[in-house]
Order: C-alpha cells, then structure tokens, then sequence
C-alpha cells in the first residue's frame, strides 16, 4: 500500500469511524440505562436518512435542516417506546425480551419503508455531492466532512448532558445502580424514557449524515447493526467514551482492510474483534463494568 | 398527630422508647411481600425513637431487609401503615419519603462506583434545590466522615469495601434524615472497617440522626444499638433493650452463636 492510499484510507476510516461512535453510543446508552438490546436502532436511522431524503425531494430544501423535525420527533418516539412499550417487559428476562421486541420492530419499520417508498434505491442529489477538498493529498469528499461534523458535535452534546447536566448525572447513576438511584430519590423510570429518547436522537442525527453520502434502501440497516453491536461489546458494554474510541478505531481498521481484503473481508474485522472480546475480556476493552454482571 | 389510637395497634411493647418521645418511624402491622409469592411480613410492627439506634436481627431470609424497603417506599406494604415523625407516609415513593425524612442505605455496595467520590455525595442531595443547604450539609458529611473529603475527586469504585461504606453513609445524610435505614452495613467488611462502621453509627446517632440497623453480625450489632428486635417468621419475637437482648439466653442459644453472656 502506498503512503497516499495509506493516509487516504486513514482519513475515511476517521471519517466514518465518527459515524460509527455516534450510533454507537446510543446504543450503548439503551443498554446502559435499561439493558435493553435495541436491534432496531439501525432501523431507526435508515428510517430517518429516508426522511430525510424525502424532505429534500419534496421541499428541496437541504437533507440537514429535516434534523430539525427528525431529532424532536425521534426523541419523543424513543420516550414513547421505552414508557409503553419496553417498560412493560417482565424485568427479569428484559434483556432476551427486548430482543424479540425491537427486532419485530426493526422488521415493521423496514416493511414499512418498503410499502410506503418501494424497495428501489434511493440517493440525495446535491450541489456539493460530488465536491471533494484536498488535503496534503488527500482528498475527502465534502459530505463525509459534513457527515463527521455532525457526528461530532452530537458526540460531544451527549458528552456534555451527560458530564455536566443534573440529568445527565441522574441517568448515569440509573445506569450504574438503579436501586441506589431511586433512593436519592431519581425518578428512574422517567430518566430511562429520557435516554431512550436520546439515544433514538443519535439514530436521527446519523440517518441525516448516513443520507448525505450513501444510497439507501429498506433492508439496508442489517448492514449496520452487526457492527454496531461489536462496537459496545469491544468498547465495555454501557460506556459511551468505550463506544466511541472502540468506534473509531475499528473504523480505521475496516477502512485501512478494504484495500488489501475488499469490502466484504475488511467488514469481518468487527466480528473478529467481537470474539476476541468475548474470548479474552468479556466486560470490554474500554471501561463499563455492566458485562461483569451477567 | 396521629388520628389512630397507635398503642393498641402494636403488639409488641415497645419497651425501651424514651419516656414522653413520639416516635419518629413507626411502622404498624405490615404484611409485605414480592409478587404473587407468600407473604415474608406477616403483621410487623417496629418503632424508632428520635436519637436511638434500634437494631433488627434475625437469620437469612427472615425479611429483615424487606421491612426496610417497606419504611422507605421501596416495596408497597400490603397492609399496615408507615409513619414518619407522626406523618402517614404509607404508599410514598422512595423519592417522596426523602423528603418526609427518611433515608436508606440498601445492602451491599451500593455506591455509584464510576462516579467521583464528590458526585456520589452530591447525588444524594438529588432532591434537594438549595445551593446553600447542600454546601452547608458537604461540609457536615466530610467533618462526620473525613475519609470522604479526603478522596473526594476518587472514583468510588476504586475505593475499598469499608471506604464505600462511608461515601454511602455520607451520601445518605445529604438529605439530613429524621431517620437512616442501614441494610447490613457490615457484611463483607473486616474486623477494622466493622468498627469503624459502628463507631458510626454512633457518631451519626449523636449528630441527631435515629437509626433503623439491619445485622446479620447480631451480638456486634446490639452491643451498638439501644433497642433490639428479633425477627423470625416474619414478626418481631422479642423486642427490648438491647443489653438485656444480648444477656437473654434463649436468644444467645438461637442467633449468638450459642455463649450467651451470663453463663451460670
Ligand atoms: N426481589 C425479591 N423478589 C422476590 N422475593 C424476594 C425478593 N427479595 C427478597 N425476597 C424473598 O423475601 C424473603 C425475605 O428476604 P429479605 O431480603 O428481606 O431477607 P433478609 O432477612 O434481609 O435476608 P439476608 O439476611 O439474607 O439479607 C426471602 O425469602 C427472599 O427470598
Ligand atoms: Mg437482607
């Protein structure tokens, strides 16, 4: 591999491992506060990279300013989902449960996509899509630019709500241990439906950015929770900052194989990474304790 | 305060009470339980003076720390009724019963232990809106406790099993209880830090705080406490002042290890 390939490569794997450690952590936070499995939160962000394609062939306007119906939508959507219907699974076997129901759910969603906009595939047509800058020869395309800004900037909000925030501190006390969290007197069911909530908002910020750059198509979220779900298990399942720096470097992995191996080998680097976590430090390479627990 | 006519409701004298003191915890005729599964209180009755430690024994299982959830709105009584302080607080959740005075420290590490020392402590002032006050009642906890204020930017987590114990005791007096429920706070720990948990429970006993003590280490435990109470089937056996709990022979035979201290 040459060296501007290498550091090509480099770039997008940063790029889209951005991408990757947003979805990421809001995955990550469903399991944390509610230990909930959520397979469809990848249905969630095809769902909104659709709305947000569908935003910009009807109004044509640009796909980013559908964040400003999507985020409030999806959040309340979240609070809804975790309230009335995961809240009524049995606790005792939540976790397996809230499989069965968020999978039925991603296949409704995926269904519907298909009733509602066919299966044939779909992409935003913009002024800039095809615009790229160059960087010390390497030129990256301005959507994925846009794609990790956004990223980012969401990444370090939720960082921000859940570091500094009394909110934030009550759902990390819910995460770390519900009981003692009702004690000093947290609404614990309440602050679940909040970060179910916010963890649906990742889904509508990543299907905006997903929207900008690739073509979509109903079936398309199985491609993305596969890897998703490595990156919480290797990340420490329940912790944010192992999400994201598990997120990324696996990323640049994926896109640093794809040169040597193609796309479908370097897609198998998650899944190794998954059973070597599971092999040899099941609880997760970067913090989260919550594994230990099962 | 109250409308009911209390005493007769109780069955168990209360013998060790203060001579005019209104309870402040009292919990009368409690049948509790999980679920559809049989009832582990059957018709107890507990009351906790201001200023005393009372202190419930009893073996694995007798529901000791169920009557705890039950006083603090963790766990819905079936029947009977709660008071605090003269207040009906029956049915309130956890959240509303802090507010009527009334804190628990649940069994087990129960610090938040990927959280500071400081965000476990101020966590427990959760409820509480008033900058001034919590700052005020900081600075009460880390006098009560100086290990807290010495690893106030630790991580809980990282801190010994004895070590915790103090930030969940600091934490829980962040509300400035009426009341503190403690579940076991010695279990796991050693000889050391069960002292020094004791010594306490003691010093929180003189800052004004009555205190509700769940042990399984019975003979250590009432040696600390004013009042004892033995559970068993979910009742209270016998109740009564904790030194003569402690030289009762029946009881030294069931839940002492079988010495009792004043051996003929
Ligand atoms: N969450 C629960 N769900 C169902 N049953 C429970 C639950 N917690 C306790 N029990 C049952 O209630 C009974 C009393 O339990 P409890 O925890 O109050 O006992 P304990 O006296 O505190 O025991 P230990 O000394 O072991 O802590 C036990 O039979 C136990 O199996
Ligand atoms: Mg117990």
């Amino acid at each position: 591999m040459t060296g501007a390939l290498f550091a090509q490569s480099l770039v997008l794997g940063v790029l889209l491992g951005g991408l990757y450690a947003l979805l990421a952590a809001g995955l990550t936070l469903y399991f944390g506060v509610m230990r909930v499995v959520m397979i469809a939160h990848s249905a969630f962000l095809i769902l909104a990279a659709y709305l947000a394609w569908y935003f910009h062939e009807t109004s044509g306007l640009d796909p980013l300013l559908s964040l400003v119906i999507t985020v409030p939508l999806f959040f309340v959507v979240g609070y809804g989902m975790q309230r009335f219907l995961v809240s009524r699974l049995r606790p005792i076997s939540l976790t397996t449960m809230s499989v069965l129901l968020t999978f039925a759910i991603a296949l409704t969603i995926e269904g519907l996509l298909g009733f509602v906009w066919t299966g044939t595939q779909r992409r935003v047509q913009l002024g800039y899509s095809g615009t790229s800058i160059e960087v010390a020869g390497v030129s990256i395309a301005v959507v994925k630019l846009i794609a990790f800004a956004l990223a980012a900037i969401s990444l370090g909000a939720l960082f921000v709500i859940l570091r500094k925030t009394s909110f934030g501190r009550a759902l990390r006390a819910t995460t770390q241990h519900p009981e003692a969290a009702r004690l000093v007197g947290i609404d614990t069911d309440r602050v679940a439906g909040l970060g179910f909530g916010l963890g649906l908002a990742t889904a509508a910020i990543g299907g905006t950015a997903l929207a900008l750059d690739y073509t979509i198509y109903p079936s398309l979220h199985w491609h993305w929770i596969g890897p998703l779900m490595a990156i919480i298990v290797v990340g420490g399942l329940g912790s944010i900052p192992g999400a994201a720096i598990a997120a990324l470097l696996l990323g640049v992995a994926a896109s640093l194989l794809q040169v040597p191996l193609g796309t479908t080998w370097a897609q198998t680097v998650f899944y190794l990474a998954l059973f070597v976590t599971l092999m040899i430090r099941p609880q997760g390479f970067f913090g989260g304790r919550l594994a230990q627990r099962f | 305060m109250a409308s009911e006519p209390t005493p007769e409701l109780s069955p168990e004298p209360s013998a060790a009470e203060g001579p005019a003191a209104e309870p402040l915890l009292r919990l009368t005729n409690i049948q509790a339980g999980y679920g559809r599964a049989a009832l582990v209180l059957r018709g107890l009755s507990v009351t906790v003076a201001p200023s005393s430690v009372v202190c419930l024994v009893g073996p694995n299982g007798a529901g000791k720390s169920t009557v705890l959830k039950v006083a603090s709105g963790m766990l819905k009584p079936r029947s009977g009724q709660v008071m605090v302080d003269g207040e009906d607080v029956t049915g309130r959740t956890p959240q509303q019963l802090l507010a009527s005075g009334l804190s628990h420290v649940p069994q087990g590490h129960s610090v938040f232990p990927e959280m500071t020392v400081a965000e476990n402590v101020l966590l427990g002032a959760y409820t509480v809106r008033d900058r001034s006050l919590i700052a005020e009642r900081t600075e009460f906890v880390t006098t009560l406790f100086p290990l807290v204020g010495e690893r106030w930017s630790a991580l809980a987590g990282a801190l010994s099993g004895g070590q915790q114990k103090q930030v969940e005791f600091a934490r829980s007096l962040m509300v400035r209880p009426k009341v503190v429920l403690l579940d076991e706070p010695s279990m796991g720990l050693d000889p050391k830090a069960t002292a020094i948990v004791f010594e306490q429970v003691q010093r929180m006993r003189d800052a004004g705080t009555a205190v509700l003590l769940v042990e399984q280490n019975a003979r250590r435990a009432l040696e600390a406490a004013d009042v004892g109470c033995v559970l068993d089937l979910g009742k209270v056996h016998i109740t009564g002042p904790a030194p003569d709990l402690l030289a009762d022979p029946r009881l030294a035979q069931l839940y002492l290890g079988g010495r009792p201290k004043e051996v003929p």
